[in-house]
């Protein structure tokens, strides 16, 4: 992705590393950096989350915002269920080539490996409770991912923080009712209730996958390849696991060469041991989370969240 | 949200809107077998002709190779351009650069000439189909380049595999040095049944679709796409059978092939 040029004795440094299972950074082949995550950060938008993978304050940063809007139904469009769009923005603040339009290439990639996760039943995401009326007005789940910060292994980055985000999003109440016009036909209207405190949270999030990204690195693949890792790997495949334990999307990337059949079915299966603890983990370590929030909420709220009164 | 404001100058249409009442239901695509009688595990016929757009005498502006290429309704063109001078001057590999675009007519619905996202989507995933095919530490600041289009399509997972399939005969046309040619195939799953190489209509009633491509001689899987849910079983069992399609596919581009130098 990023890249950085490496001598040819660093490169093989690295990669004779990995094919006896060592790393520069002393992880094992399929340990994770340290992952550190906020959520609830923007006040404006309906959940947001911040992602870092990376040790000692320095990594990949990810800022994700989930934003609802109402959007009304045309023709052609599924009858009964909401959306979900994705975007992907790399900062020039992350690389130099990201400037101007050298990000391109690179957001098309990320914005379309998101949407193949997140958009869909495959995601988990309840789409049918996202209609409001069938035929008249629907939800639509904006998911704007700002990359801040790249150190090797963007992908997981961006599924964590959307994940996150999609785990704290929550929608306004919205008042369906049904009213007779003056020809006698039974009309429904939708009333979005403005109330900051009257919110549902989003429903289906706790089937939301997780994503695990191996580079191929010489003979061998590593999980969360730092920078200099990914200058030398080959191939990158990236498995997103739903919490039922599911394949929920795969793809692979990386012009230089392609995996050998044996590793590929040893890949899928090591992605649903590394997501099965992964989710654990995550899932522990948001409810701590969130009940450390409930109990702070007693407390004056002198934090960033605050309203504008009109 | 019915507004009660009218505009008195125009003829205004009903407000709201009822569709038709159809009489005929959309055919289940798996009812009594496939749409086009195929068995589940064919492959639509395949045609290729390699060299379409090559030039009749040396010219600098004609394409190094090209190919044509047919899947059942898919028509896809391919033309290759090098290896030429590449942007970067100190490379020590060659790049490989694909364009892929889809011909405004080429689908149901109209599409613009603009290049959308979803076309640079597919181009990329081209690069990193064929990528591993080309030998590039042959071609040191050398820059080879595919443009495809796609004149007629029929199922977006089988027309990038087509577009693969060109790419690759393409390729040999222009006689860049491979390691193999690369072969690709489509399927999509319907409940717990996997089917091969599906055209639009049964594409649109799938739930999960699986692209790949390989190597069959060097035995590597250079691209490998899952949208949808599966099960681990189902993915291992529909990657191994997409496989064995490719390696039919693969025979057929070969026969050509050696067709053309006979």
């Amino acid at each position: 992705m990023a890249s950085l040029i490496l001598s040819p004795a660093e490169q093989d440094f690295i990669i004779r590393g990995v094919e006896s299972g060592l790393r520069a950074d002393g992880r094992g082949s399929l340990d994770r950096r340290e992952v550190s995550l906020r959520t609830g950060m923007i006040s404006q938008a309906n959940g947001s989350a911040r992602c870092r993978i990376g040790n000692l304050g320095v990594g990949t940063d990810v800022l994700v915002g989930v934003k609802a809007e109402v959007n009304t139904w045309a023709p052609g469009e599924p009858e009964d269920v909401g959306s979900v769009v994705c975007n992907v923005e790399c900062s020039p603040s992350a690389a130099q080539e990201f400037e101007g339009r050298g990000a391109e290439e690179i957001n098309v990639e990320l914005t379309q490996l998101l949407d193949r996760i997140f958009n869909g039943p495959q995601s988990g995401i309840d789409l049918k409770k996202l209609c409001i009326i069938p035929k008249q007005a629907y939800w639509v789940l904006h998911i704007d991912a700002l990359v801040l910060d790249v150190k090797g292994n963007i992908v997981d980055t961006l599924v964590w923080a959307t994940r996150a985000a999609l785990l704290s999003t929550s929608l306004p109440r919205v008042v369906v009712e049904t009213i007779a016009d003056e020809m006698g036909n039974m009309q429904a209207e939708f009333d979005v209730v403005d109330d900051p405190e009257d919110l549902t949270p989003l429903e289906g999030t706790e089937r939301l996958p997780i994503s695990v990204t191996f580079s191929q690195i010489g003979k061998r693949y590593v999980v969360d390849a730092s920078e200099q890792e990914e200058a030398v790997a080959q191939a990158r495949i990236t498995v997103a696991v739903s919490p039922a334990m599911e394949i929920c999307a795969i793809q692979k990337g990386g012009i230089l060469r392609g995996f050998p059949p044996s590793l590929l079915s040893e890949i899928l299966q090591t992605a649903q041991r590394i997501a099965r603890e992964e989710l654990t983990r995550f899932g522990t370590h948001y409810s701590q989370a969130e009940r450390q929030l409930a109990s702070q909420a007693e407390e004056p709220n002198t934090g960033s969240t605050f309203l504008v009164t009109f | 949200m019915a507004s009660n404001v009218f505009d008195r100058r125009r003829i205004n249409g009903p407000q709201r809107s009822v569709e038709p009442l159809y009489t005929a239901k959309a055919a289940e695509p798996f009812a009594n077998g496939r749409l086009d009688g195929r068995a589940l595990d064919q492959v639509r016929p395949i045609f290729i002709k390699t060299g379409p757009l090559d030039a009749q005498s040396p010219s600098a502006s004609a394409p190094s190779g090209s190919a044509y290429y047919e899947q059942g309704k898919i028509r896809v063109s391919c033309a290759i351009y090098g290896p030429r001078q590449g942007r970067q001057s100190n490379a020590r590999m060659g790049s490989f650069d694909c364009d892929f675009k889809y011909a405004p007519f080429s689908c149901s619905w109209r599409l613009s000439h603009i290049k959308s996202s979803d076309e640079k989507e597919i181009a990329l995933m081209l690069e990193h189909a064929i990528g591993p095919a080309i030998r590039l530490e042959a071609y040191p600041k050398a820059s080879i380049d595919a443009f495809v289009t796609v004149i007629e399509s029929d199922g977006k997972a089988a027309t990038i595999a087509a577009a693969i399939n060109c790419i690759s005969a393409a390729l040999a046309d222009a006689g860049i040095e491979l390691y193999d040619s690369v072969a690709a195939c489509s399927m999509s799953m319907y409940g717990t049944q996997w089917v091969s190489d599906c055209s639009q209509a049964e594409e649109n009633a799938s739930t999960c679709s699986l692209l790949v491509s390989r190597m069959p001689s060097v035995d590597e899987i250079t691209y490998l796409l899952q949208h949808g849910k599966t099960t681990p079983e189902m993915t291992t069992q529909a990657i191994q059978a997409c496989s064995n399609d490719c390696t039919r596919v693969y025979a057929v581009i070969c026969r050509y092939l050696q067709a053309t130098l006979e």
